[in-house]
């Protein structure tokens, strides 16, 4: 995590849209809230930029 | 400095220290790897120095893990520049050399090389011939574009990266040349994560993916850069991986003999040592 985030941040990848959290399989709110928090977070974030270029070249 | 080498080489054969030798040897103008046996001259042996000095490396530690796959009982010596060494320390670390079976005949670069190639270390710890220098503005070299990487924000970054990742061939020419890529299965190959016949390659999947298992491996030689047919920067990125380790984790790969990756350990990660 610490490196991939890094790395990710270096090639212009927010690091706040990689996330890693151990849950528990008996932790069911723990996960949806995480989830629900990871997606909050992601759509201050917008559109990934990795998106955008998948779309282009799709046009092309 | 060649016959200093051949010297040392000779010596091994004769105290029967070694079964063969791994060098290059230059035939009808052209250099290649070749293993020396005994009882054979060591006719043709050369440092990799045609034009100028180390134009012709080769990945000889990648043969060499291939010959002690087939041979484990033979000890055998090689022909290591100091990203050799390196590269050497690390292949014992992951388990793909016995230490006790390779003898290297460390030969030093001289500064024009080091600075070509922004070596850290430009001479091996056992070092048979040439002078250990230090190439100091050469790691300044290095830091600069790295420093200068870090000085585009984000959107600049993203850009210069995939604008290099879609040069991309997907020849595998860098996980080829490389020293200290040893797997038999190469996830870069497995059908359910990278699709075959698929041009330009997932960005940045393809490419970090390499990135990520080199962290701790990569020894910094070069070689991959030299091989790109597209001349992606990929020295660069795996220079980041290697900062990243070094600041994190204190963890330089092939620095140390008996070093430990901390992306191998078990627990909390190890802080970073005070140099």
């Amino acid at each position: 995590m610490t490196l991939l985030s890094q790395v990710l941040d270096f090639c212009g990848v927010e690091r706040e849209r990689l996330r890693a959290r151990w849950v528990s399989s008996a932790e069911a709110p723990e996960f949806v809230e995480e989830v629900n928090r990871f997606i909050d977070a992601l759509k201050t974030l917008g559109p990934s930029p990795l998106k955008v270029k998948t779309a282009k070249m799709g046009v092309s | 400095m060649i016959d200093m080498v051949k010297q040392k080489i000779e010596a091994l054969f004769k105290e029967k220290k070694i079964a063969g030798f791994l060098g290059l040897r230059e035939q009808n103008g052209q250099v290649a790897p070749h293993l020396f046996m005994e009882g054979q001259a060591l006719e043709g042996l050369c440092l990799g120095d045609r034009k100028i000095a180390g134009d012709a490396r080769y990945p000889l530690n990648k043969i060499l893990v291939t010959l002690a796959r087939q041979y484990p009982e033979k000890t055998l010596g090689i022909l290591a520049r100091g990203c050799d060494e390196r590269g050497l320390y690390g292949l014992f670390r992951l388990n793909q050399l016995d230490p006790d079976r390779v003898i290297p005949v460390g030969i030093a670069c001289p500064g024009d090389l080091a600075l070509a190639c922004e070596c850290k270390k430009p001479f091996p710890d056992a070092l048979a011939a040439g002078e250990k220098i230090q190439a100091g503005e050469s790691v300044k070299a290095g830091l600069e574009t790295l420093a200068a990487m870090d000085t585009l924000d984000l959107d600049k970054r993203f850009s210069f990266w995939k604008n290099q990742f879609s040069k991309c061939v997907k020849c595998y020419g860098c996980r080829d040349i490389c020293p200290m890529c040893f797997c038999k299965d190469c996830s870069l190959e497995c059908e359910d994560l990278v699709s075959k016949g698929d041009l330009p390659v997932d960005i940045p999947v393809f490419h970090l993916t390499r990135a990520m298992h080199m962290a701790d491996r990569c020894v910094d030689c070069g070689l991959c850069d030299e091989a790109c047919p597209a001349d992606i920067p990929l020295r660069l990125l795996y220079k980041k991986t290697a900062q990243i380790m070094d600041i994190e984790f204190g963890f330089t790969s092939g620095i140390n003999k008996d070093e430990r990756s901390p992306l191998s350990m078990m627990g909390p990660a190890p802080k970073k040592v005070a140099k």
